[in-house]
């Protein structure tokens, strides 16, 4: 067990040594306790397990997924395995099977990249995740047909189409002691491409329940990493400036959980290899806390178009235009006005953070925050 | 006339040991002189004089043997080693390496050598005199004499002829001087003493080289050797002119970091292990950098303020770097591009942080601490030999240490639990008493430095006692050490052992004396200690040289750790 005590706001401040004047901030002036943390874990959570997938795992080699587009584009089984013996005898079959796959997106007769123009191939009728649970919150107050029930807190109705409509990829297949490859991969890209993610919780008594107010921000350092790959405890970031990445909400302590209360909006830029922006409406979060960090969920509803973004370079993920289709048929929330198409998705995020320093970049004053 | 001291006839660069260390039996009232010591030049003091001569761009090239510890200091048993045929093989190769390099590299050898030869094809005495006579003064700090440079000079010709190429004879004979024991070994020469009737000294060239590797830990500059040449060294307006000189001289810095990086034991970061696993923050990175903090606290608080040195053990002033701070916990932000070098920033410990002294830096902490745990009883062992001076004598042979080691003991869960369990046996119990409560004051600092409350779940007890004064944590260790006169009566000890070359011996135990009150009245001042020795004309005397050989030669070896 580490340093156990709560520090109060300013901790430390006057051996910064850099010249920076030590302003009183709010907090302080209202004995409030901050305590700050940065994001050492982010990606989906799903909770697969076995017979979740009825009509079987997506194929995720190129093979069997052009097997899969070449039925979609209307080919007969048949011609499919016909096809598909050409493919396997050598580079002539090969060719032929690419010509075809190369008016597999077309618009106006003439073929366009299906990564990028996905709405114009057909869809090729990714399956679905036929499950009872997925990790996440009730995000509408409902309890619909295909709700979950989260497995951690047994409660309904909870909202999480993402996982329907990605739970049959084989990579993104997951549990909450076993990520999935694609969360395991595109966490070990980002954590050392783009300026880390800060976590700042301020409140009167934050070793006991009550209630706090939830700082989301950015900070414009990456995540520092100890020699063995570990992420660095009670390293110190500056937070950026930039009001996009700017996120505060009213929250709570409640039986050693933080918890979001008021669920307003989320926005933080992320980062070109996922989506520039992270976008989350009707934002709800539960971390455990204890003297190592936090630990839990972040979910709301996310445009999936800004989601199938992230996936359309990553070959990691399997048949792109497939999760396409498959992401705008599972989306359930903010309908379009015009074609009642539903813009977002349901999606809950697995979250990680451990104890670190905030400081502002502009040095004009400094909120010190620790364990 | 020159003397030439000690057995030098005897050195023919392998074999060779001296040991001039002992204490006698009785202390005289009269400052008795000791034989001069004759250190092996340190592998930090070998790379800072080729920096100096030649550059410190010069790649060595070679590995250095280990040096070995002696009362407490490397440069004490310096004095005590000699080279093996192993080691005098890396000093040959660092040698050629070296010579090839600043001679056999035509950009080096056009700013390096002061002449062109005649032709590059053929023997020129003229050039090779004019080199080998300038880097010789510097590398032997002294005057060569005239059959020792024409024999350098004859040798490189030699070279030259044969080979068809002045510059490889010039780098054989640079090669042979930076393999000779002038160059390895710090040779005192002893002259009649005119002032002392049947009494010896240094001579002029020998005290610039004492005084040069004690305040700057490297050779003297060709200011000091002009100083000995010209005989100003030898009066005491001219000794104080050049004291003052290299006080003054960044290069003062140089030697204070060596002397503490002896003294604190630095050399064994070179190789500190940690378990990553238990300990992933403390990269080799992070050590250097523990000790980079803990030096530069010390020529922070001593040389550039000149404060108490007693101070050093309580104050919360200190330099950081981004990664250090976060394992001390405490935030210091970097602003500049990720992945860059990590600046140092002047820091202060808030005033409620267990953090004060070096005691509490990880350079001690972690330094002082098996690989995987935390150790009461070597952090107390290291404080009281390091910063007292005293021995604590090595555990019993049959010691049975695995009820201290098993860290998972469901029954003792701390390690005050463990030692008591421990310490039962009556042949621990004694050592124990003298370590162990020191120790225990710091273990709210684990194996690596980082800072904790509790142990397997069970809150630290940080009581403990140092000589008769009891405190509860560590800065209450850091006060009562602070306060203990044995801590800059040792310093004054330590400081003389590593000017002489050598521990205290008795009969220089008169001027131990006055040194230690000398530095209690300037205030505990390590500039002013550091300027007496220098001045003091007992510095430079030595007791008339053997004319026996040395007994028996001792083999470098590695200073035992403690458990």
């Amino acid at each position: 067990m580490k340093r156990a005590s709560s520090r109060i706001v300013g901790r430390g401040a006057k051996g910064l040594g850099l010249g920076v004047a030590l302003t009183l901030c709010a907090a302080q002036a209202l004995a409030l306790e901050s305590r700050s943390y940065v994001v050492t874990y982010f990606a989906q959570q799903f909770s697969n397990e076995e017979q979740d997938c009825p009509g079987g795992i997506n194929p995720d080699d190129e093979r069997g997924q052009t097997a899969v587009i070449l039925r979609t584009m209307g080919r007969s089984d048949a011609e499919v395995r016909s096809l598909m013996a050409g493919w396997d005898a050598g580079a002539e079959g090969k060719n032929k099977v690419n010509e075809i796959l190369a008016r597999r997106a077309l618009i106006d007769g003439e073929p366009v990249n299906p990564m990028t123009h996905p709405e114009a191939v057909p869809d090729p009728g990714l399956k679905f995740v036929e499950a009872r649970y997925a990790f996440g919150f009730d995000l509408d107050g409902r309890e619909d047909p295909d709700d979950f029930i989260d497995p951690h807190t047994q409660q309904k109705g909870v909202d999480h189409q993402l996982f329907r409509a990605l739970g049959c990829n084989q990579n993104f297949r997951g549990s909450w002691t076993s990520p999935s490859a694609y969360g395991e991969w595109i966490w070990v890209q980002l954590k050392d491409s783009q300026p880390a993610w800060l976590i700042t919780l301020t409140g009167e008594d934050l070793s006991r329940d009550g209630a706090v107010t939830i700082r989301i921000e950015r900070a414009l350092e990456h995540l520092r990493s100890n020699l063995n790959g570990t992420p660095r405890l009670n390293m110190t970031y500056r937070a950026d400036p930039d009001p996009r990445s700017f996120n505060e909400f009213r929250g709570e302590i409640r039986d050693g959980e933080l918890v979001i209360t008021e669920h307003r909006p989320l926005s933080i830029l992320w980062n070109g290899l996922s989506a520039p922006v992270l976008n989350l409406n009707n934002t709800h979060l539960r971390m455990k806390m204890d003297q190592q960090g936090m630990d839990g969920l972040i979910a709301g509803y996310q445009p999936w178009r800004e989601l199938y973004f992230a996936f359309s370079h990553n070959g990691i993920v399997g048949d792109r235009p497939g999760l396409w289709h498959a992401m705008k048929k599972a989306a359930d929330a903010e309908p379009d006005p015009a074609t009642g198409q539903n813009l977002a998705i349901s999606a809950s995020y697995r979250i990680t953070a451990i104890p670190a320093f905030v400081v502002p970049a502009d040095g004009a004053s400094t909120t010190t925050a620790a364990r | 006339m020159r003397w030439i001291g000690l057995g030098v006839a005897g050195l023919a660069a392998v074999g060779v040991l001296l040991n001039f260390s002992g204490i006698g039996s009785a202390p005289a009232k009269a400052y008795v002189p000791p034989e001069a010591a004759m250190p092996r030049i340190t592998a930090d003091q070998y790379r800072t004089i080729i920096g100096s001569v030649f550059g410190r761009a010069i790649d060595l090239g070679g590995r250095f043997e280990p040096d070995m510890r002696l009362d407490g200091l490397l440069t004490v048993g310096a004095s005590s080693v000699s080279v093996t045929a192993a080691g005098m093989e890396q000093y040959d190769a660092m040698a050629d390496a070296i010579a090839e390099q600043v001679v056999m590299k035509v950009a080096n050898r056009d700013i390096m050598l002061p002449c062109e030869p005649a032709s590059a094809a053929a023997a020129d005495d003229a050039c090779a005199r004019q080199f080998l006579g300038a880097v010789g003064d510097l590398l032997y700090r002294r005057k060569l004499t005239e059959e020792e440079l024409q024999g350098y000079v004859d040798a490189a010709a030699s070279a030259a002829g044969t080979l068809d190429d002045f510059y490889a004879g010039v780098a054989m004979s640079l090669s042979v001087m930076l393999s000779s024991p002038d160059f390895l070994f710090r040779i005192p020469e002893l002259e009649p003493d005119p002032d002392r009737s049947g009494g010896y000294r240094l001579d002029a060239w020998s005290k610039a080289s004492r005084l040069s590797f004690f305040l700057w830990n490297t050779a003297p500059d060709r200011q000091l050797l002009q100083a000995a040449e010209s005989g100003e060294l030898n009066t005491r307006k001219g000794l104080a002119r050049q004291v003052d000189r290299m006080m003054e001289s960044p290069l003062l810095e140089q030697g204070v970091r060596a002397f503490f990086s002896d003294m604190l034991h630095f050399d064994k970061f070179e190789t500190l292990s940690k378990d990553t696993t238990i300990f992933p923050e403390l990269s080799n990175r992070e050590m250097a950098d523990a000790r980079e903090q803990t030096l530069r606290t010390l020529v922070d608080q001593l040389l550039t303020r000149k404060g108490d040195y007693r101070d050093v053990f309580t104050t919360k002033e200190t330099f950081l770097t981004p990664s250090l701070a976060s394992i001390y916990a405490v935030p210091l932000p970097y602003d500049g591009p990720n992945g860059g070098v990590e600046p140092w920033e002047r820091f202060e410990f808030p005033a409620d942080d267990p953090r004060a002294g070096i005691l509490t830096h990880i350079s001690f902490t972690a330094l002082h601490s098996p690989a995987g745990r935390s150790s009461p009883t070597d952090r107390g062992k290291a404080l009281r030999e390091i910063m007292m001076c005293q021995t604590v004598p090595p555990p019993p042979p049959d010691v049975e240490f695995s009820i201290v080691q098993d860290t998972d003991d469901p029954l003792n869960k701390t390690v005050r639990e463990r030692l008591l369990a421990h310490s039962t046996a009556p042949s621990c119990a004694g050592c124990h008493k003298i370590m162990d409560p020191m120790g225990l004051a710091l273990e709210n600092f684990d194996g690596a430095g980082e800072y904790r409350l509790v142990e397997n779940g069970v809150p630290i007890d940080t009581s403990g006692e140092l000589d008769g004064i009891h405190f509860t944590d560590p800065v209450g260790l850091g006060e009562a050490v602070r306060n203990n006169p044995a801590v800059p009566a040792c310093l004054v000890q330590r400081v003389a052992a590593y000017a002489f070359g050598q521990a205290p011996q008795a009969g220089q135990q008169p001027l131990i004396r006055k040194l230690q009150s000398d530095f209690a009245r300037s205030g505990y001042r390590l500039p002013d200690l550091m300027k007496e020795i220098a001045l003091s004309p007992e510095f430079y005397w030595a007791a008339e040289p053997s004319t026996t050989e040395p007994a028996a030669a001792k083999p470098a070896t590695l200073t035992a750790s403690a458990q």
